[in-house]
C-alpha cells in the first residue's frame, strides 16, 4: 500500500487542494450518517476516511476509483448522509467521495418526459426545478430536502407518492455508474423500456455503493398535476387509524400519499413547536390530480374515514401537516438522539406491527413515536423512531429497538429496510436460500472489494489480519440483542424524559 | 433457450475480431431460418441438438429431484459438502462435469418465436398441470404456479374479490410462467409486469427451494434487487416454479369505453393527451382496423380502435366517462357497450386467442404515442411491399410510451419472420425514442453498452448457476 501522503499529492494532483480534505474536523464530519453511534464502536471500524474527496465530474470519479488500486485504499461513495445503518460510513478508513458536488441538472426533456441530472443533486432542489418547467416528479424520498438522487437510489429508499407513482425504480431510466474497475457503465438501453437490453438498473437500487459510484441518472417525470390536495383525520385510537389505511387499500382509490402518525409524534413535536396540532392519532392522506376526480375521491375518502370514525381536521391544519411532510424527526432535539426503525410490513398485519412496537417501547422503557404509510395495496411502511440518550452510557442499549422491531417485522412476512455495516445480519433472515445470490452479485461487480466493501453481505472490521477482519453477521445481531436485553433490565426512564416530565411533560 | 445462451453462442462463434462485424448478422440470419448450407457443421449440430425428454410437473419436489441429480449432487462423492461448496471446490479445482444436462420451461404459448440453441438434449419442463393460482385472505396478492393460464387466474381473481392488474396487450392464451420465460406481453396502463411482481418461487441450480423477492411485500431497502434484474431471464438463474404478484381490490364499477376513430393522427393526439393526463384507466389498448376485425369478427370498426377500462364508484364512472369524452375529442364513434377481450367467459377469450395467434408477430416496439400514424404508415406499407397485410395491436402506458406489436397476415416461415423483423427494426430506427425490443432485435445489438450489460449478466448467471443445470451456456 502506497504511503497517505503519496495518495494525498494524486488525489491532489487530481481534483485541486481545495477539493481534497484531510483535516480532523472534515473527517470527524463524515465518521457518521443519520444514526447516533457509540464511541465503542470505534473499536469495530475505523469510521474516520483517510480523506474526503469531492469530485465534480465522472471522469474524476474514474480517476479516484482507479487511483484506488496504486493507493490500496478502500472507496466509499456518499451522497447527504441522510442513512441510518453505516451504507456511507467508511470501516476502514480510506478515500470518502462526497458527491454533493456533482449537483447539476443536466438536461429536462419536456416532449419525452425525462430529466437527466448528477448523483449529488438533493431531491428538494430537482423537484423544485422541475415544477418551475410544468412539469413534476412523481416520487420524492422522505428525506427529500437533503437525500441525493444517488443517495436514494443506493438506499433504495421509501418516497412519498408511491401509492400513486410506483416505486422508485418505475422512476429511473438509465444510470450511469463508475464500477470498480474505473470504467463507465450505463445500466439501462437510454430508451423507455424497462427490463429489456440486459437493463441492471434494478441491482443498484439499494446496493448502498457497493456495486460501483453512480454519477448520473435518467429520470422519469411527469405533467404537473391539476390539483394536489391533503386531508387529515383524527382517530380515536391508533388502530383506528391502521383500519383507514386497511379501508383505502381495499378501495378503488389512488392517493400519492396515505400516511399514519400516532399523537405520541406530536406530544414529543409540541415540546419545541408550539404550533403543533392537538396530539391525535392523525391520518395524512393526499390526492392528486384532476380537480373533478380528487373531489370525488375526498368523498370517498371522507366516508372511510368516517365508518372508522375518523374526524375530519381543518384543511389549514391539514394543508400544514403536508408541507411539514418531510421534518419528522425534530423530537431529536429532546434528547440528543433518534433512531429510527424501518420496515415494509403487509398492510393486513400493519395492527399488528402496531401492536408489536408498543410492547417493545413499553417492555425497553422508551420514548418513541410511530410512523406508517401505504406504498401500495399490500406493502406498509412502518418505521417507529425512538428517542436515545446519547450523552448517557445506557443510550447505546436504544439500538437494541431496531433489531427487535426488525425481528417483529420478519415475524410479520415483512423485512426491516436498510443493510449497510450495522444490519448485515439481516440479510441471511430475509433472503434465505437466495442470500448466496447477493454474494455473487458482489462478486461479480467487485471482486477485488474495492468499492464500500464489507457491508451489505458481510461486515468488514477495521483490521486486515485473517480471522478478525470480518465478523460474521449473526454476531452483529448478537450485540443488539444483548442491547435490547440491557435496555430492558434498566431500571430508571431516561434522564431527558424525566426532565421533560418535571416541566409538564407527558 | 434464452437471451444469455444465444448471445453467448452467436459471441463465441464471431470471435475473430476481424470478421465480426461482417460475419455477426449474417450468422445470425442463417441460425435464425436454418440456412444449413451455410452454417458450420459444428453450429448445426448443436442447433439441432433437442431436448430429449420432456416432463410433465405435477410437484415442485420433481423439479428439485431433477436439478439435483443433473448438478451432480446425488452421484457425485462430494465429502458431505453443501452443493454450494461442492461447486466452489469443483470449479476452483478446475474439475469439470463431463457433460451438462440442463433443464428449460416449456411456454405455454409464444407469440414470436423461441430463442436459436435449444436445450442440448437437457430436459424441457413442461408446467402445464402445475397451474394453481393461491389468493390470500385479507390481502390483495395471489401466488400463481408457473402454470396457470392468465386467463384462469383473471377470472378467479375476480371471483375472489380481486383484480389482476396486467393484462396481455395482445390476447393469448399466455400462462402466468409466460410473462417469466416467455414473451407474453402483460402490462397495465399505470406500470409493467415487474412492478406488480413481488417474489419469485423457485429451484436453485442446486436444488433447494429459493424465494427470489418478498411474497407479501415490496422488495425496497432489502439488498441489491435482483427480482428486477433477472426477471425478464430469470429462467436461465432459477427454475421458476410460481409467482407472487400484487393485485389490486375487486372495483366497485368497471366500464369498458371503446372510441373509433377515422385517423391515426387523431386517435394519437387523443393518447397523447391522456398520457398527459392524470386519468388512470386500468389499461388502454389500441387496435388498428384489422386487428378490430380480428378481435371481433363480424363488427365494423374504424381504423383506430382505443378501447379502455375504467374503475371506481358507480357515480364517479359516469363523470369519468365524460371527461374521457372531452380527452378524446376527435373520435368518429364511441361505445360502451363493445366488449373487452379479458372480461368475457373462457371459451371465447380462447377462440379470439386462437383466431389472433394465426398472425405472424415479430415482436414488441416501443414508441412515442405521439408517433403512431408514423409507425402505422410505415407498417402498413413494409406489409403491402412483402405482401404481408400488416395489423396493429398496442397498449398505453401513462409514460406516453405505446407498447406496439405489428402483426403480419403470413405464413410463419422463418424467412418472413426475419425479413419482417428486418424491416420492423428499420421502421423503428427511424423514429425518434423508438426501440424494437424483439428477442433477435437483442441478438442484434452489437454497441458496447449492451455488450458490456450481457457481460456482467453472463458473469451473474456463472456464479449463481455454478452447477450448470439451469439452461447452462454452451461450452465453447
Amino acid at each position: 500500500m502506497a504511503s497517505l501522503d503519496y495518495a494525498h499529492r494524486r488525489l491532489v494532483n487530481t481534483l485541486g487542494p481545495e477539493r481534497v480534505a484531510r483535516g480532523e474536523l472534515e473527517r470527524m464530519v463524515y465518521s457518521h450518517d443519520f444514526a447516533a453511534l457509540p464511541k465503542l464502536v470505534l473499536a469495530q471500524w475505523r469510521l474516520y476516511p483517510d480523506f474526503v474527496v469531492l469530485p465534480q465530474t465522472t471522469e474524476e470519479v474514474s480517476t479516484i476509483v482507479k487511483l484506488s488500486d496504486e493507493s490500496g485504499l478502500p472507496i466509499t461513495p456518499r451522497g447527504s448522509g441522510t442513512g441510518s445503518y453505516g451504507g456511507a460510513v467508511p470501516n476502514r478508513g480510506g478515500v470518502l467521495v462526497d458527491m454533493r458536488k456533482m449537483n447539476k441538472i443536466l438536461a429536462l426533456d419536456a416532449a419525452n418526459r425525462t430529466v437527466t441530472v448528477e448523483a449529488g443533486v438533493p431531491w428538494g432542489h430537482l423537484a423544485e426545478y422541475v415544477a418551475s418547467k410544468g412539469m413534476s416528479l412523481g416520487l420524492v424520498p422522505i428525506a427529500a430536502p437533503a437525500s441525493t438522487v444517488g443517495g436514494a437510489i443506493n438506499s433504495g429508499v421509501v418516497c412519498f407518492g408511491s401509492y400513486r407513482h410506483g416505486s422508485l425504480r418505475g422512476l429511473i431510466l438509465d444510470l450511469e455508474v463508475v464500477l470498480p474497475d474505473g470504467s463507465v457503465l450505463h445500466t439501462g438501453s437510454g430508451h423507455d423500456a424497462p427490463g429489456q437490453f440486459g437493463d441492471l438498473t434494478s441491482l443498484f437500487l439499494g446496493a448502498e455503493g457497493t456495486l460501483g459510484v453512480v454519477t448520473r441518472a435518467v429520470l422519469r417525470i411527469d405533467p404537473k398535476a391539476e390539483e394536489t390536495r391533503a386531508d387529515a383525520y383524527t382517530f380515536r385510537t391508533l388502530e383506528d387509524g391502521v383500519r383507514f389505511l386497511q379501508a383505502i387499500a381495499s378501495s378503488d382509490l389512488i392517493p400519492l400519499h396515505v400516511g399514519l402518525v400516532d399523537r405520541e409524534h406530536f406530544v414529543l413535536e409540541r415540546a419545541f413547536r408550539p404550533a403543533t396540532p392537538e396530539p391525535a392519532d392523525i391520518a395524512l392522506v393526499a390526492l392528486q390530480g384532476h380537480k373533478d376526480e380528487v373531489v370525488e375521491q375526498e368523498k370517498e375518502l371522507d366516508l372511510l374515514a368516517s365508518k372508522a370514525g375518523g374526524v375530519k381536521m381543518a384543511p389549514e391544519a391539514a394543508s400544514d401537516l403536508w408541507d411539514r411532510r418531510f421534518t419528522m424527526y425534530g423530537a431529536r432535539r429532546l434528547s440528543r438522539g433518534l433512531v429510527v426503525s424501518s420496515n415494509l410490513v403487509p398492510v393486513a398485519r400493519l395492527g399488528e406491527a402496531v401492536d408489536a412496537a408498543h410492547r417493545l417501547l413499553r417492555t425497553m422503557k422508551l420514548d418513541g413515536a410511530i410512523q406508517a404509510a401505504l406504498l401500495d395495496p399490500t406493502t406498509a411502511s412502518f418505521a417507529p423512531y425512538v428517542l436515545m440518550d446519547d450523552t448517557r452510557p445506557s443510550g447505546p442499549a436504544t439500538l437494541g429497538f431496531v433489531k427487535k422491531m426488525g425481528d417483529a417485522a420478519r415475524g410479520l412476512d415483512g423485512h426491516p429496510m436498510g443493510l449497510g455495516m450495522f444490519m448485515v445480519f439481516n440479510l441471511a433472515k430475509m433472503h434465505g436460500r437466495a442470500t448466496g445470490f447477493m454474494g455473487a452479485v458482489k462478486e461479480v461487480f467487485d471482486p477485488t472489494r474495492k468499492i464500500n466493501a464489507g457491508k451489505t453481505t458481510e461486515v468488514w472490521t477495521k483490521f486486515t489480519w485473517p480471522i478478525i477482519d470480518t465478523v460474521p453477521p449473526f454476531m452483529m445481531g448478537l450485540g443488539l440483542d444483548l442491547a435490547a436485553f440491557l435496555r430492558r433490565i434498566k431500571p430508571t426512564r431516561d434522564r431527558y424524559a424525566r426532565a421533560y416530565r418535571k416541566i409538564g411533560g407527558p | 433457450m434464452g437471451l444469455l445462451r444465444d448471445w453467448a453462442f452467436v459471441e463465441a462463434a464471431v470471435r475473430i475480431p476481424a470478421l465480426r462485424d461482417v460475419v455477426r448478422e449474417a450468422l445470425i440470419r442463417a441460425m435464425f431460418t436454418r440456412d444449413d448450407r451455410v452454417l458450420p457443421r459444428e453450429i448445426v449440430a448443436d442447433l439441432g441438438r433437442t431436448p430429449a425428454v420432456t416432463v410433465k410437473v405435477k410437484d415442485d419436489a420433481e423439479v428439485r429431484k431433477l436439478v439435483e441429480v443433473f448438478s451432480g449432487g446425488e452421484s457425485s462423492v462430494n465429502l458431505g459438502l453443501a452443493p454450494e461448496d461442492y461447486h466452489y471446490f469443483r470449479r476452483a479445482l478446475s474439475v469439470g462435469k463431463d457433460r451438462d444436462i440442463g433443464v428449460v420451461p416449456r411456454p405455454r404459448v409464444l407469440l414470436t418465436y423461441d430463442w436459436l440453441v435449444p436445450e442440448q438434449r437437457g430436459v424441457e419442463l413442461d408446467f402445464s398441470a402445475y397451474a394453481e393460482v393461491d389468493f390470500q385472505k385479507g390481502a390483495h396478492r395471489a401466488v400463481a404456479q408457473v402454470g396457470a393460464a392468465w386467463k384462469d387466474a383473471y377470472d378467479a381473481a375476480l371471483a375472489a374479490g380481486h383484480l389482476v392488474p396486467f393484462v396481455p396487450t395482445v390476447p393469448l392464451d399466455f400462462s402466468i410462467g409466460d410473462g417469466v420465460w416467455g414473451d407474453a406481453p402483460y402490462g397495465s396502463y399505470r406500470a409493467e409486469f415487474g412492478e406488480y411482481v413481488n417474489a419469485l418461487r423457485s429451484v436453485s441450480a442446486y436444488g433447494h427451494r429459493t424465494r427470489v423477492g418478498f411474497e407479501d411485500v415490496s422488495n425496497e431497502g432489502a439488498g441489491y434487487d435482483l427480482l428486477h434484474a433477472i426477471l425478464p431471464v430469470a429462467s436461465e438463474f432459477v427454475v421458476p416454479l410460481a409467482v407472487a404478484f400484487r393485485l389490486l381490490p375487486r372495483p366497485s364499477a368497471r366500464k369498458t369505453l371503446t372510441y373509433g376513430f377515422d385517423d391515426p393522427a387523431k386517435a394519437a393526439a387523443a393518447l397523447d393527451r391522456l398520457g398527459g393526463s392524470f386519468r388512470t384507466p386500468l389499461w388502454v389498448h389500441v387496435v388498428d382496423g384489422a386487428a378490430a376485425g380480428l378481435l371481433r369478427p363480424g363488427t365494423s370498426s374504424e381504423a383506430f380502435t382505443v378501447q379502455l377500462s375504467l374503475s371506481g364508484s358507480a357515480a364517479g364512472l359516469a363523470a369519468r366517462e365524460k371527461a374521457f369524452d372531452v380527452l378524446f375529442a376527435g373520435f368518429k364513434t364511441k361505445g360502451t357497450d363493445v366488449p373487452n377481450p379479458f372480461d368475457g367467459p373462457a371459451d371465447a377469450y380462447r377462440k379470439t386467442a386462437d383466431r389472433v395467434s394465426r398472425s405472424l408477430f415479430v415482436g414488441e416496439v416501443r414508441i412515442p404515442v405521439r408517433a403512431l400514424p408514423d409507425f402505422h404508415a410505415k407498417t402498413k406499407a413494409l406489409g403491402a411491399q412483402a405482401a404481408a397485410p400488416a395489423s396493429l395491436y398496442a397498449s398505453l402506458r401513462s409514460t406516453g410510451i405505446l407498447s406496439a406489436f405489428p402483426a403480419f397476415e403470413a405464413s410463419g416461415e422463418r424467412h418472413r419472420t426475419y425479413e419482417l423483423s428486418k424491416g420492423v427494426a428499420g421502421i423503428s430506427e427511424g423514429i425518434p425514442g423508438s426501440i424494437f425490443v424483439s428477442r433477435i432485435a437483442h441478438l442484434w445489438d452489437d454497441s458496447p453498452g449492451f455488450r458490456r450489460r450481457m457481460a456482467l449478466l453472463q458473469k451473474l448467471k456463472m456464479e449463481i448457476d455454478a452447477s450448470r443445470v439451469v439452461q447452462p451456456l454452451l461450452r465453447s
